[in-house]
């Protein structure tokens, strides 16, 4: 226990700043509180806040500052000090085949050894940075305490270890006093501030305020990174490939040689067959399930039934794949294949994965989905609406479907539109269900497969990073990417033009 | 006057609906109390009371609405022209088809002007045929007093009118299914004065050819569109006889508080 907490202080300068930092934040915290109260003679009635908003204040400011900083420098500080040593390192230090940014990171793993053997007692300090590479096997001695180099150690490699060391640890050293001072400055600042007159609710709420927008833009920039990573790697690809191959070509032969076609046109094929298929399952079955949940059934059924099918929604994607591999697909074969065996006697199938297959189950994955949203957007229909037709003498069954499913048809159409959405981009259903062989073809008993596996097996495996074969994938990902958006951006538009209507 | 005096006579003696000991409930709560009141043919009756008194409950017994909600039983007899609709035999479909509704908020289908008006009348197949159901429809929208505003729009969404014009167009939706009895549910809360008024007078007209039975809040309206007037308080029929009586000289001390705006 002592020594995972000697690893986590010890270990970085960075955990104890931290520490301190917070600590002498929750100090503020109480004696901002204590020195507003007597300010205001005792009485909380004279303060303008009350008193925790104080504390709160003083607390905020001495920490967010001060943590904002090492944020920053702990960012900042290793990629300056690379740059620095990555200029010293000479070329004869680069060894045939290599690259300088390889050295560079023997430089860095060389550096971070020499600092654990320093910390477990195997060498002091002193003798640790007058190391010379020639009369000591560092390899041996790192390797002995768990350090793992690729090659035996050279002088300059050492050297720019040496400079990488001692750039950190003044780095550190810095690091550690600047945010101590803003940390103490802010403290003293805010236990200034804490008297009666001071407006601490509003400071307060100003800082809640900026914490939700932090978050709120946390995940729209993530958003955008994806996007712009996506679109750098995806330019790269079309560097080294044809786009007119990429979107209108016919075939896909990944070929590890090179000089592959990859053209996305069977994958999308096999998508949207695949995602249709789930569609014609997904929706009847979801629609008229909503229906009936919202419309007939009693509250006793309605609490059991609403539950179990939501449990669907909640089974990983991986366990429909097993489902159609082991159960869905065979069964199909023994319905479509194996002749005079099955029950039909023709020999259609042969494999239990086809476009049948994956587009059964994930239709199934999607009737949760499309049952729940319906139900809310049926039950958001007024009830006036079912007053009026059932007034003028219309059975329930006329009103559901003459005024109710009409109100609620764009809702449902956004619905629909969002499982399609979540269809194209399902991964592990297809993997496992749909098969691995890319055409375009009508039959749905053949397997065929989807932009999603491809990029899964693109990925996967060992191919040279920098290949057309490996690049693809970015590129079917970007489109895939664009596809569901635009799905997403029409659904979501829909259903805020028919929220508009009823509220 | 003399006329309009004869006329009355003519219609009181042709009874439409009559309700004995009506009680309901919602689960536990008994929302009716033992109510008797005779309704009578081609006549605005007026029901007032203060929020929660029964009347909407009451009115809505007379074409089975309360039989959508779960909780709520309905116990006594009410009779439409002799005839029991609380009886098995008595479909509550069929009886809303001649027994109109017009409810509290304007609430037009989201579908076409016209095919709000056609809704009752293809449901019931009262047309023939395209003429026939097109006849009905300008028959309705006249007779709910906004043929002239729509004439150039029937296809155009019924959810754009304004709420005036909805709920005449509301009201000729409830017209074009040919009902006998057309029970109105303080339709005229959502409206300003103005189409307050015109639907006001709307209902003047209907009495012409409907008993209609009207819920209000504003006694003043009730003074003015109603021939007879039930007075609902606590679940109970306090007073019910001429509109003009119960205005001026109620026999009961509560209408007379409520009226004066002392209870309520």
């Amino acid at each position: 226990m002592s020594e995972l907490f000697n690893g986590l202080i010890g270990g970085s300068a960075a955990g104890l700043m931290v520490i301190v930092v917070l600590g002498l934040s929750a100090l503020g915290f109480y004696m901002a509180r204590s020195r507003a109260m007597a300010s205001g003679g005792g009485d909380r009635r004279n303060l303008h806040s009350l008193p925790n908003y104080y504390g709160w204040n003083a607390a905020m400011l001495t920490a967010v500052p001060a943590l904002g900083v090492l944020v920053i420098w702990l960012l900042a500080q290793p990629m300056m000090i690379d740059s620095a040593v990555f200029k010293t390192i000479p070329d004869s230090a680069i060894a045939e085949g290599s690259s300088r940014g390889l050295v560079m990171s023997d430089v860095r793993r060389l550096a971070d050894g020499l600092d654990v053997i320093v910390e477990r007692g195997v060498m002091d300090a002193e003798s640790a940075a007058t190391l010379d590479a020639n009369t000591t096997d560092l390899r041996a001695t790192l390797a002995a305490e768990g350090v793992a180099l690729g090659s035996a150690v050279e002088q300059p490699v050492l050297d720019a270890a040496q400079m990488y060391r001692t750039q950190s640890s003044t780095g550190r050293f810095w690091m550690t006093v600047l945010v101590s001072a803003i940390a103490l400055l802010a403290f003293v600042v805010s236990l200034r501030l804490a008297t009666a007159d001071f407006r601490a609710r509003n400071v307060v709420e100003k800082g809640i305020l900026a914490l939700l927008i932090l978050s709120a833009s946390i995940a729209i920039l993530t958003t955008v990174g994806i996007v712009l990573s996506m679109l750098f790697e995806s330019i790269n690809f079309f560097r080294l490939h044809s786009w007119t191959d990429f979107f209108f070509g016919s075939t896909w032969a990944p070929n590890f040689r090179g000089d592959s076609d990859l053209s996305i046109l069977p994958l999308l094929w096999g998508t949207l067959y695949i995602s249709i298929i789930a569609l014609l399952v997904a929706v009847p079955i979801g629609l008229f399930s909503a229906i009936y949940l919202s419309e007939y059934a009693g509250p006793k059924v309605r609490s059991a039934a609403k539950p179990l099918l939501e449990i669907l929604a909640g089974i990983p994607t991986i366990v429909y794949g097993l489902f159609a591999l082991l159960t869905v697909g065979p069964a199909l074969v023994n319905i479509f294949g194996r002749g005079e065996q099955g029950l039909l006697g023709v020999e259609w199938m042969s494999g239990a994965t086809s476009v049948l297959t994956a587009g059964l189950v994930m239709g199934i994955m999607l009737i949760p989905f499309v049952s729940s949203l319906s139900d809310d957007i049926i039950n958001a229909v007024p009830q006036a609406m079912r007053d009026g037709s059932l007034g003028l003498g219309a059975t329930h069954s006329e009103t559901i479907r003459q005024v109710v499913i009409p109100a609620a048809l764009p809702g449902i159409v956004g619905a629909i539109l969002l499982a399609a959405s979540r269809a194209i981009g399902e991964t592990m259903i297809v993997v496992l269900g749909a098969g691995a062989i890319a055409k375009i073809s009508a039959n749905p008993l053949e397997a065929m497969t989807t932009i999603t596996t491809r990029i899964v097996s693109q990925l996967t495996g060992d191919t040279n990073f920098a290949s057309p074969e490996t690049l693809v994938a970015f590129a079917l990902g970007l489109t895939l990417f664009v596809l569901t958006l635009g799905l997403n951006v029409i659904a979501l538009y829909i259903v805020r033009k028919y929220r508009e209507q009823y509220d | 006057m003399k006329d309009l005096m004869a006329e009355r006579t003519v219609d009181t003696q042709k009874l439409k609906i009559s309700a004995r000991n009506v009680q309901v409930y919602y689960g536990d709560t008994h929302a009716i109390k033992d109510v008797n009141v005779d309704i009578e043919d081609k006549t605005v009756t007026a029901f007032i009371g203060p929020s929660g008194c029964g009347k909407s409950t009451f009115l809505r017994c007379i074409n089975r609405m309360n039989d959508t909600i779960d909780v709520c039983r309905v116990q006594g007899d009410i009779m439409i022209d002799g005839e029991d609709i609380y009886d098995k035999r008595v479909d509550p479909v069929q009886l809303r088809a001649k027994v109109g509704m017009v409810f509290q908020k304007p609430n037009p289908f989201p579908k076409s002007i016209y095919d709000n008006v056609a809704y009752g009348p293809r449901i019931h197949g009262l047309a023939k045929n395209k003429a026939d159901l097109d006849d009905i429809v300008e028959r309705a929208l006249r007779r709910g007093a906004i043929w002239n505003e729509v004439k150039d729009r029937l296809d155009a969404p019924g959810t754009g009118l304004s709420g005036g014009q909805q709920q005449r167009l509301c009201i000729a939706r409830a017209v074009a299914t040919e009902p006998e009895v057309l029970l109105m549910d303080e339709p005229c809360s959502a409206l300003d004065p103005i189409a307050t008024a015109q639907v006001e007078e709307l209902i003047d007209e209907l009495r012409q050819n409907y008993s209609v039975v009207i819920v209000t809040h504003s006694m003043q309206q009730a003074a003015r569109v109603s021939q007879k007037t039930a007075f609902f308080h606590l679940g109970n029929l306090v007073e019910y006889g001429e509109t003009g009586t119960i205005f001026t000289n109620p026999t009961d001390p509560r209408t007379e508080s409520y009226i004066t705006g002392r209870i309520g």
